[in-house]
């Protein structure tokens, strides 16, 4: 179809796949190369040219350092692989590009390829989303549509068992890939599919599988054959003496693993391997893997997936005989351990075989493409035989549950003596030539449980055919649609925390819902002078809200310095923000300052994750000494409960702690951002163990200041202030009764502000900030005006005209450095907006 | 003649087994005269139609390098330079006729150094 988006592509991490919907069937594409479906996602660079998928592999063994591969895991970081033969650092991203374009090959039709469908893992977080998005560009898409894996493969068994009845029911969609696990709740509520919720690692797949059995199974056979000192290390270094064997083993294991699906063991065969031990001792045997030894390997690994399951289930209320079924894709879950273990832990039937694990992705990306429109819906064509414009736009649904669907178009142009027509292809509908007029609509009668396809022309009074740009009309009945693309995680807005110089979070999307366009409206935190090095910084991070923005995952900054201001920005003067993300879930952020009347934007670019093992090692060494603190102060509590977890999320830590410190520093696998990944983990659940305890201390912080600010009030507070306080005792139980510690904090900073408001005025407190702020006198940027000013101060107070004394402090203030400045509402500057 | 890729996955396998039947024979030697049958059943392949019909090629000790795509070679040894197939794990079949054919199947080889 013209209109229609039609293609859908798995960007997989060991394997790839193109596929294509045509009139109300999709089929994935052969490669031409590999008379198989699926395109290897490896890369080589060899004489001048650049080799992909199984031309690849052939060198991945020989000359590693010429070739990329599993590169998927490392998109969004700045994690780039050398490529020897080039000398130069090809990104993840350029990597993908590459087997992108040449997914587009296995189009023969001569079709162009500027719009498609690329699925994506679920729990990719926003780096990796925009450097996905980044490689179908590179790789001259010009439209890009990201879909969440589970949605895609809900949509391919949605479509292949058309006699089940799904609506209203929930299942799991649990998929094992090469390198990333994914499991989401999926529900069908009046024909529109959606991901409830969802769980997932991105450093969890057959990949670790195939590293398990060379750590595990091979490496120690080779120990025992031959000479090795640190063998394993050896390997995995970049540098190592044995780092090619590594590549080859990953290889030969992925063949016996796939062996292993059917058979109880298998062998690898180092007999033209030339494995040499340091001997020179060569190793030419068969190693025998059993499949109860590879079982006993992953059954950790797996039953981790079973706990993300369950974390789902007991997230949202659910039993499992809650849900119809577990479906299962990800070429991983045709090791029958997988789907034997699942089964038993779960009791719950697994679906498996009705559709094709390996390309069910790809085949429900290319069925969501089928109802996404190519570009915009207006367009422009100039009309064949006069010199004006027709311009139409048009509005129906491309998915529908209804017996019949509303096509209407708006036509701007002379339509004077034209006519249109509307045919469904299959002969069963036509509307005859209709008058064409500004505005048309035409109820279109679905044939059901099909894709209807209609032709829609526009004639001239001589019946001649004028080009629209708009020739067919594609509605899919009683095919499920995808109601919206639900967010992964959290994104908030950092902000100042005025009351503890730190930076506290706002929520601009909650996790779980869907994306869209957001306004809101913050103060500036200081004053940035026209022309100065000072900044705004309109900070975006993806992670719990709950938490620091530390823990979370920077997405961007939109930054506006001094130099571009037009004119000074005051404190407190407000910034609109606006953020628009889209279905893609890529963020626009715009800002608004009304002060000068200036916009600024930007779509945020990529904010890399780069995971050094240096930085690594030291953030899980503090984690364990939070741990500690934390025990030392539960065990104070004697909260045996909390001190129990603690303990066992310390274990967890040290056994980090362990991993990291054998990491050499130019490890070449992804151990780095598993344990990255799984140190975040621990910290998170850390938190939520830690959080009550903070809740209290807050609680009875608040109820002090209480006390004291309700004191100070009646000595020396105004009507106004009295107000500001009794608002804040109004709105007392929805934050003392909150789980969330940013909500208390922000409403202990208003106490803290109504009380400084009050005291700033009292003789005692003007009188304490003159005397401390001439102390600083050798520190004055202007020491002239300040000499004068303390001239005019010492006056005030002998006259106790105190309100002109007030404002010989804040001027005085102001001509402090700011690392001086001592007005409590001058804390240090983090993002300059509160 | 239009030439399909569509070739059920069975067919592909008993040429596999024909293959590394006459292999055998030439390494063992063929004292029940077991070549004769092998000939005739690789003739019912490429005669399976008219126009098109299966069979396949023996790529041992042809050349390889990077620009070939009707095999999947493992690299044995450390060169990557000069290589040639020395051995032969699966042939490379083909559709269509000895003129004009189009591969099905590459071939499964281990490729060395010279």
């Amino acid at each position: 179809m013209a209109n229609m988006i039609n293609y859908g592509i798995d960007l997989g991490t060991t394997n790839s796949l193109i596929a294509k919907f045509n009139k109300g069937v999709v089929e994935v594409l052969r490669n031409p190369n590999g008379f198989k479906d699926t395109l290897p996602s490896v890369v080589a660079f060899r004489n001048d040219r650049i080799l992909l998928g199984d031309q690849a592999r052939t060198y991945a063994e020989r000359d590693p350092l010429s070739v990329g591969s599993r590169f998927k895991r490392k998109m969004g970081t700045t994690e780039s692989l050398p490529i020897k033969s080039l000398g130069q650092l090809k990104t993840p991203t350029e990597l993908s590009a590459l087997v992108l374009q040449e997914l587009k090959t296995f189009v023969q039709t001569g079709e162009v390829l500027e719009s498609v469908v690329i699925t994506i893992p679920a729990c990719f977080d926003m780096p990796q989303r925009i450097a996905t998005e980044e490689a179908a560009h590179k790789a001259g898409f010009k439209q890009v549509v990201l879909l969440n894996e589970p949605i895609a493969a809900s949509l391919a068994y949605a479509n292949k068992e058309k006699n089940i009845d799904l609506n209203n029911s929930q299942w799991i969609v649990y998929d094992l890939g090469g390198g990333t696990f994914d499991v989401a709740l999926v529900r069908i509520v009046e024909g529109e599919l959606k991901v409830v919720d969802h769980e997932g690692d991105n450093f969890l797949g057959g990949s670790d599988f195939d590293a398990l059995i060379v750590e595990k199974l091979i490496t120690p056979q080779l120990e025992k054959r031959g000479k090795f000192t640190d063998l394993l290390a050896e390997m995995k270094s970049a540098n190592g003496k044995y780092n090619r064997l590594w590549h080859t083993l990953l290889h030969l294991a992925e063949d016996a693993k796939i062996e292993l699906s059917n058979r109880s063991s298998a062998e690898i065969d180092l007999g033209l391997r030339n494995v040499e031990d340091e001997n020179g001792k060569a190793i030419t045997d068969a190693i025998q893997i059993t499949r109860s030894e590879f079982e006993g390997l992953i059954k950790d690994s797996v039953d981790r997936t079973a706990e993300m399951l369950r974390t789902i289930l007991t997230r949202n209320s659910l039993r499992p005989q809650d849900l119809k079924f577990v479906l299962m894709v990800g070429g991983q879950t045709y090791t029958p351990f997988v789907r034997e273990r699942i089964k038993e832990l779960l009791g719950i039937p697994v679906n498996f075989g009705s559709i094709d694990p390996t390309n069910a992705i790809a085949v429900g990306a290319a069925y969501f493409a089928a109802t996404k429109e190519v570009g915009a819906s207006e367009k422009t064509v100039a009309k064949s035989n006069t010199a004006t414009a027709l311009k139409i736009r048009v509005a129906c649904k491309a998915a529908s549950q209804e017996k019949d669907e509303l096509f209407a178009a708006k036509v701007e142009g002379d339509t004077a003596g034209m006519f249109y027509r509307i045919k469904r292809e299959d002969g069963g509908f036509d509307t005859g030539l209709k008058k064409l007029e500004a505005r048309i609509s035409e109820d279109l009668p679905l044939q059901a449980d099909s894709y209807n396809i209609f032709s829609f022309s526009v004639f001239d009074a001589k019946n001649n055919l004028v080009p629209t740009g708009v020739d067919s009309i594609q509605i899919a009945q009683g095919k499920y649609g995808v109601a919206g693309q639900m967010l992964p995680h959290d994104i908030c807005l950092v902000t100042d925390d005025l009351s503890t110089g730190d930076t506290k979070l706002r929520t601009l999307y909650a996790r779980n819902t869907l994306t869209g366009l957001k306004k809101t409206s913050v103060e500036a935190s200081r004053t940035i002078l026209k022309g100065s090095d000072d900044v705004i910084r309109i900070m975006v991070v993806e992670g719990a809200a709950n938490a620091h923005a530390s823990a979370n995952t920077p997405i961007g900054i939109l930054e506006i310095t001094g130099k571009q201001l037009t004119r000074d920005v005051h404190k407190g003067t407000s910034i609109d923000l606006t953020f628009d993300m889209s279905e893609s879930q890529i963020l626009k952020v715009g800002a608004h300052l009304d002060a000068t009347g200036q916009d600024f934007a930007d779509v945020f670019t990529p904010n890399y994750r780069n995971v050094s093992i240096k930085t690594l090692q030291a953030e899980i060494q503090a984690l364990d000494k939070r741990i500690e603190s934390e025990i030392d102060d539960a065990e104070a509590n004697k909260n045996a409960e909390v001190v129990g977890e603690l303990i066992a999320l310390r274990s967890v830590v040290e056994e980090l702690q362990g991993q990291s410190m054998l990491l050499v520093i130019d490890d070449t696998t992804d151990a780095r951002y598993q344990l990255d990944g799984q140190k975040r983990k621990v910290a998170q659940q850390v938190h939520a163990l830690t959080a009550g305890k903070h809740m209290d201390r807050l609680k009875s912080e608040y109820q002090e200041l209480k006390r004291e600010v309700i004191q100070v009030v009646s000595e020396h507070g105004n009507d106004k202030e009295r107000h500001q306080l009794n608002e804040v005792f109004a709105l007392e139980h929805t934050f003392t009764t909150s789980s969330n510690p940013q909500k208390i904090t922000e409403y202990i900073s208003r106490l803290r502000r109504i009380s400084f408001q009050v005291l700033r005025r009292t003789p005692e407190f003007l009188t304490g900030w003159f005397e401390h702020l001439q102390t600083k006198r050798s520190t004055f940027n202007d020491p002239v005006q300040a000499k004068s000013l303390i001239e005019a101060g010492k006056r005030h107070i002998a006259e106790q005209d105190y309100d002109h004394l007030a404002e010989v402090n804040m001027r005085l203030n102001d001509l402090l450095p700011h690392s001086e400045q001592t007005d409590p509402k001058t804390l240090p500057f983090i993002t300059g907006i509160n | 003649m239009k030439l399909t890729h569509d070739i059920p996955k069975s067919l592909l396998n008993v040429l596999n087994q024909l293959y590394e039947l006459e292999q055998k024979i030439k390494r063992h030697g063929d004292s029940a005269n077991l070549e004769r049958n092998i000939t005739r059943m690789k003739s019912a392949f490429e005669e399976l139609s008219s126009e098109s019909g299966l069979f396949y090629e023996d790529p041992m000790g042809q050349p390889f390098k990077e620009t070939r795509t009707d095999v999947d070679a493992t690299i044995s040894g450390t060169s990557t330079e000069n290589l040639f197939v020395v051995e032969v794990i699966k042939p490379i079949i083909r559709v269509g006729n000895r003129k004009y054919n189009q591969v099905v199947q590459k071939g499964i080889v281990v490729v060395e150094s010279k």
